[in-house]
């Protein structure tokens, strides 16, 4: 009662109606205690991301479970339920001590054996990203309950960045051991060692976790519960937040320029950050092996005509930083990114482009039309449309007509990835902690993989490259690795099998009232157990 | 007793036409993961038992749905009949809330707009019913939110229920009644425009027949020849239009409960649509032509007691 007559007494900032929203605000937070309300979309399918990686799932399964480490902004390694690590001279075992102590939320003891099982038994055979983020692990050794000793078939310094709660979180043994893993009546019901309990799911509006008063970091969580509603709507979603009704909209959400506007309320603002350990791209994929696309030349125009900034700064609403090439800023601070690239987005790229097309023998025909070529906008929300249409304009002005087509995701990924039916397709990537975890599938031959999704579609084959990243996996001098991800870079920017367009900020909108939302690297995606609500 | 084919019919035409979409359950769980190995995908396809011939789904299908086994879903790893059950309630609320208001207030504005025709209330409930029946659906819910939920703070924007809870017994049906104001609202509108105007020509059109003028010569009273009279031949096509409304109900929520993010049925079923969870969706739409096949039912015997010439056979 006393925030209602607090902001019903304060002077009308910008007349009657907001202060009558204030007060419906006031009213929508009343009674929730120290509960704080998130919407996402779209709702999880299971409720345990060691099976799945799909990002609905991690969003809310890295608050019941913990990984063994968690990563800082910078993405350097912090305590998680490993207290310290070791890896080897020889970079081909990693020695882990665990905390002790630490119980599951059904009372049983966390030991090393949870880990050995984790990761050898669920992560790496069941989880899409298992295979690449432990690829080279062969035992896991349990000296005692609390040392887990990971032996490598050979040094593998990416496997350091994927073993957080999102890639690498870890389950029960006891509960998953004998069991039909993928269907276990556990994956719905998930019992983990991390901040939050999973206390009910109300299927189609929301799942309630309640604070684990036994986790293992003394005073955590500050909060008591932790709500996650579904809305299928994204005007209505941006209601809920604007209403008071949620708290925090994770990217996604909400449209790119409603956020905009909603970040311009006086209750609401930005969450900065939070996920740089995912390193997400945007970018449009060709296939390499159609003419003509073919020609490396044509592929170079295609990349010098468009604006990455005025897509950024108009379909994104600055949401985001031009590209330059595969691989993300945010792996700068680990010595991995250059931007001493060819440059496509340079002041005469258009002139540039009308030449190299030109040079390719694409006369411009009737109409001033060299040839016609069609984008499979992603099924990823209206955003891609937008830019597709943008795309549409700015290959007019040399000469290439583009087609949109816009389908349902199943189609999609049946057309695209399983039939090859495509010229250019729009999408986002996740780099994930390093570039050999995220980046390297989409570049190297061994993963032209017909049928499966997110895998080299654009069919990019060359020796060269495919050796830069079997060095880069092994190569434990961070000298020298970020020396091969710099020829990595230059090699493919060349090449352009793949325009890259934007480094996207997967940023949240929050009420003012909640703080430290982002505090690692993982953003909304780690454990939320040092968020506070003030007020 | 046709019930029972029509059901029928209406499960083999859905299984034949769901399987005309291309893509199929894997693919699209793959797509929501964001990477994939083939391990991956032929764990996911086998799950599915997606290698049996059309001819055999289909055959187990109809067999399941005789025995009333609507299968599982290995998309949300439970029962399809639970995770439907778990949503009709919420959606049998919504619709049968809004076909309660809808077929009230319709009867009541046509009434009043057929006895009062030339007055200017006849014209206020026209031109509402205009408005009503021409604004898109999606459009006046968003309205209703900016209006009542964000500006007023009168009632909430979304959801069935406060998140975590108002508590148990009548509170929690306060709350839910409370949620429940704007999406019944919202998807009344339409059939309630549609009743007003086929309330008032029907009471017109009644009020120059035979019947009324000798009641009237009788000496009937107005009130009550309205009342007793009129009203109960009037209303005999708001019934019938009531059965069809069933069925546009359960269509309509799709869209109403997406906008005020409604945990029933219509999204369940779209949800299953884009994800190919064809299962789940053969069995949504099968207890949903149930729902309508029952429904439907019920008119007939509503009509049998308002109308005493209908007889069932």
């Amino acid at each position: 009662m006393l925030r209602r007559q607090l902001m019903g007494s304060l002077p009308a900032i910008g007349g009657a109606a907001s202060s009558l929203a204030g007060a419906g605000t006031a009213r929508a937070q009343q009674g929730r205690g120290n509960t704080l309300v998130v919407v996402t979309t779209p709702e999880p399918t299971v409720l345990t991301n060691a099976i799945n990686s799909a990002p609905s799932v991690a969003e809310l399964a890295t608050k019941i479970y913990d990984g063994l480490l968690e990563y800082d902004m910078g993405m350097q390694p912090v305590p998680s339920l490993a207290e310290s690590w070791e890896v080897s001279g020889d970079g081909k075992s990693v020695t882990f001590r665990l905390r002790q102590g630490v119980t599951w939320h059904d009372g049983q003891p966390f030991t090393s054996a949870d880990v050995a099982f984790s990761l050898l038994e669920v992560v790496k055979k069941f989880h899409p990203r298992g295979p690449g983020n432990l690829g080279p692990l062969e035992a896991v050794d349990t000296p005692d309950t609390h040392t887990a000793i990971l032996r490598l078939a050979h040094p593998y310094p990416p496997m350091m960045k994927g073993l957080s709660s999102m890639e690498c979180p870890i389950v029960a043994k006891h509960l998953y051991e004998g069991t039909d893993i993928r269907n276990n009546p556990a994956n719905n019901r998930p019992i983990g060692t991390g901040p939050f309990k999973f206390a009910e799911w109300n299927r189609g509006s929301s799942i309630v976790l309640e604070k684990n008063p036994n986790y293992w970091r003394p005073g955590r969580p500050y909060l008591d519960r932790l709500i996650f509603r579904f809305i299928n709507d994204p005007a209505t979603r941006a209601a809920a937040l604007e209403s008071g009704e949620v708290d925090v909209a994770f990217f996604g959400t909400i449209n790119p320029a409603e956020m905009r506007r909603l970040a311009g309320l006086p209750s609401i603002e930005i969450a900065q950050g939070g996920y740089e350990a995912l390193a997400p791209v945007m970018l449009l994929e060709l296939n390499t092996r159609k003419a003509p696309l073919d020609d490396k030349r044509v592929r170079q125009a295609l990349a010098y005509a468009i604006d990455r900034k005025f897509i950024v700064d108009n379909i994104w609403y600055g949401f985001g930083k031009p590209a330059v090439g595969p691989i993300s800023s945010v792996y700068a601070p680990s010595g991995l990114y250059t931007n001493d690239v060819l440059r496509y987005d340079v002041p005469d790229r258009v002139a540039r482009a009308n030449a190299l097309l030109d040079q390719a023998g694409l006369r411009r025909g009737a109409g001033g039309i060299r040839f016609e070529i069609t984008q499979d906008v992603g099924p990823y929300g209206d955003d891609y449309r937008r830019m597709g249409e943008y795309m549409r304009q700015a290959y007019n002005r040399i000469g290439v007509r583009l087609n949109l087509r816009t389908v349902d995701q199943a189609t999609y990924v049946r057309r695209v990835y399983g039939e090859y039916d495509f010229d250019m397709t729009s999408g986002w990537y996740v780099g994930m902690g390093d570039p050999t975890l995220g980046v390297q599938r989409q570049y190297v031959s061994s993963n032209i993989r017909q049928g499966i999704p997110f895998n080299n579609v654009a069919r990019y084959s060359d020796p060269e490259n495919d050796r830069l990243w079997a060095d880069a996996a092994v190569e434990t001098d961070a000298t020298k690795r970020g020396r091969i991800f710099q020829a990595i870079q230059r090699k493919l920017v060349e090449d352009s099998p793949i325009i890259w367009i934007m480094e996207m900020e997967l940023v949240a909108l929050q009420n003012k009232r909640v703080k430290n939302l982002i505090t690692t690297a993982l953003g909304v995606r780690g454990g939320l157990y040092d968020t506070r609500l003030e007020g | 007793m046709q019930g029972l084919p029509t059901v029928f019919l209406i499960v083999t035409f859905n299984f034949f036409l769901l399987h005309l979409a291309p893509g199929d359950p894997a693919s699209v769980m793959a797509g929501e993961a964001g990477a994939a190995t083939p391990e991956y995908m032929a764990q996911l396809r086998a799950q599915f038992g997606l290698d049996q011939p059309l001819l055999m789904q289909y055959l187990r299908y109809v067999w399941n749905v005789l025995t009333l086994d609507f299968g599982y879903s290995f998309r949300y790893q439970e029962s399809n009949l639970s995770l439907i059950m778990g949503r009709m309630g919420a959606t049998l609320l919504l619709a049968g809330s809004s076909i309660l208001l809808s077929v009230g207030l319709g009867t009541l504005l046509g009434l009043i707009a057929a006895m009062r025709r030339d007055r200017i209330e006849a014209a206020l409930i026209l031109l509402v019913t205009v408005l009503a029946y021409a604004s898109p659906i999606f459009w006046l819910g968003l309205m209703f939110i900016v209006i009542f939920a964000i500006q007023l703070g009168w009632v909430p924007t979304s959801g069935m229920t406060t998140a975590g809870g108002a508590g148990a017994g009548a509170a929690h049906w306060l709350d839910v009644a409370h949620h429940l104001i704007l999406p019944a609202i919202t998807l009344s509108l339409f059939y309630m425009a549609l009743y007003t105007r086929l309330m008032r020509a029907s009471v017109l059109e009644n009020l120059r027949m035979n019947y009324v003028t000798t009641a009237r010569a009788k000496g009937v009273a107005p009130r009550r020849l309205v009342l007793r009279h009129v009203l109960r031949n009037a209303v005999l096509p708001i019934v019938t239009m009531a059965g069809v409304q069933v069925g546009g109900a359960l269509g309509g929520s799709v869209v109403v409960e997406a906008v005020f993010g409604w945990p029933g049925l219509g999204q369940l079923a779209f949800e299953a649509l884009f994800a190919r969870d064809l299962n789940l969706l053969l069995g949504i739409l099968t207890l949903s032509s149930v729902v309508v096949v029952l429904a439907n039912l019920l008119v007939d015997l509503v009509h049998s007691i308002i109308d005493p010439r209908v007889a069932l056979s």
